[in-house]
């Protein structure tokens, strides 16, 4: 065997600073553009089912478009073309600042916004409309009747496939590498670059997005249990 | 307490509320039948604006229901609701199911809300069930909650629709007996129900509908014993026979 691994040479020093980095960029990119998404999404799905048919068109027009752009060409969107329709004081203001984060925060939030806008409406549309007639005669309007009654159980439908989505959105922070956001896959590049260690570098952050991965499985799996064993 | 004036609905381009013209006085069991079609529902459901309706108007508690600037929200407090399929909130406890509108409504603290919750299980004869969920309630159970529920915001007035004939035929009577001792309470109910023995002994009024008409608006005493319309004659020998 020509070639013998050295682990040591990536998970020590200044490469392990590196990863530890990349690996907390990666994890605060996916915990902020999860919390915008699912705000987002909620927005969108309430849009959608308001009755308002302008409204409608326009989110249905916001899944296709964000459900059939590859994610890539959305993030580069993000990063080259939204700055240049700023005024002068946002592209400064943006200049200034981490803007490469934000905007590729905003361009995953975005796109999973429309997944999971469509998770939550095809919950929605799993709640029959007497639920929704029941929380109307009790006084409720309509989006309190959604907060308390139809969201709650449509929420609860709806989590599988949130867990599926928030999987893949913790995958595709990956993409950040192409504007220069230095997460983990960046920094695996940076890493791999300057000991020439290529297999263990991309062994070590295979084992790291494997091991988060099936910590949001397992969260996942938890909290479907937990919500099984209450009502129905 | 509820004033029907003139109010006709459609479905397309069918009738199926034609000139509507009647009222229910405070404190009055009124129960409205008829055979399946015949509108009661339809009707029913107008009065807390669950339906619309095309022309007319519908008072209640010297509110119109209907107007364009009317409060729905506001005017369905007062209203109780009793649906035929219980439709109680699957999610939540029979506690929180019964204290939702009182807390996020009229702002009772919690504790305070559950009290009178509570005390509103216990009425319905179901205290014990307070922490249950309703999957794990029979259809008699349901319906008793749903009545609690409906009764949680203190309303003056209560409608049932068909609030039996969901229910195996066994369970029937502790809805009954729930409703009969409501009806003694002072409480304005308006009630579309097939059970005719209920109708006898506690209405104070008897509302017989065919094709969306009030046909026949009697004491149950008239009604049952002699009923003016040919088409309420034959829904009571019909019934009689069945």
């Amino acid at each position: 065997m020509g070639y013998t691994l050295d682990f040591g040479a990536i998970l020590s020093g200044e490469h392990l600073r590196w990863l530890i980095s990349g690996l907390r960029l990666t994890l605060e990119l996916t915990l902020s553009s999860w919390v915008l998404a699912l705000v987002l999404g909620v927005i969108l799905v309430l849009l959608r089912s308001s009755g308002i048919k302008p409204a409608e068109w326009f989110v249905t027009a916001y899944v296709e478009v964000h459900q059939n752009v590859p994610l890539l060409v959305q993030v580069l969107f993000w990063y080259f073309a939204v700055p240049e329709l700023l005024p002068e004081a946002g592209r400064i203001w943006l200049n200034e600042r981490n803007s490469e984060f934000l905007l590729v925060m905003l361009a995953l939030s975005f796109c999973f916004a429309a997944y999971m806008s469509e998770a939550l409406r095809s919950g929605m549309r799993a709640i029959p409309q007497t639920q929704h007639e029941a929380g109307r005669a009790l006084g409720f309007g309509y989006l309190r009747t959604m907060q308390y009654v139809v969201i709650p159980q449509a929420a609860r439908l709806a989590i599988p496939p949130l867990i599926n989505y928030s999987l893949l959105l913790f995958k595709n922070t990956s993409l950040a590498m192409a504007i220069g956001v230095h997460e983990l896959t960046t920094q695996t590049r940076q890493i791999e670059n300057d000991t020439f260690r290529t297999f263990e570098a991309f062994t070590v952050s295979t084992v790291l997005y494997l091991m988060i991965s099936f910590v949001i499985m397992a969260g996942g799996a938890l909290l479907e249990r937990r919500i099984k064993r209450e009502g129905r | 307490m509820i004033f029907f004036e003139s109010v006709d609905k459609f479905y397309g381009s069918h009738r199926c509320l034609t000139r509507i013209t009647a009222h229910v006085a405070k404190g009055e069991v009124v129960v409205i039948c008829g055979p399946s079609g015949s509108g009661k529902t339809t009707l029913i459901r107008t009065v807390n604006g669950l339906e619309p309706i095309r022309s007319g108007r519908i008072v209640v508690n010297g509110q119109d229901v209907h107007a364009p600037k009317a409060d729905i929200n506001r005017l369905r407090r007062e209203i109780g609701f009793v649906f035929q399929q219980f439709n109680l909130f699957p999610h939540m406890t029979v506690l929180d199911n019964v204290s939702l509108a009182p807390r996020k409504l009229r702002g009772l603290p919690r504790e305070q809300a559950e009290e009178e919750a509570r005390a509103l299980l216990a009425r319905v004869g179901l205290a014990e069930k307070a922490n249950v969920y309703p999957g794990q309630l029979s259809g008699g159970q349901s319906q008793r909650v749903a009545i609690a529920r409906a009764l949680a915001m203190s309303p003056p007035v209560i409608l049932f629709d068909e609030p039996t004939s969901a229910l195996d035929p066994e369970m029937v009577g502790e809805v009954l007996a729930v409703m009969r001792d409501l009806a003694g309470s002072g409480i304005t109910m308006v009630c579309v129900t097939h059970e005719m023995g209920f109708a006898r002994e506690v209405a104070d009024r008897v509302w017989f509908m065919d094709s969306g008409v009030i046909l026949e608006d009697a004491s149950p005493e008239e009604f049952f014993v002699a009923p003016r319309h040919p088409r309420a004659r034959r829904f009571l020998a019909d019934l009689r026979h069945a």
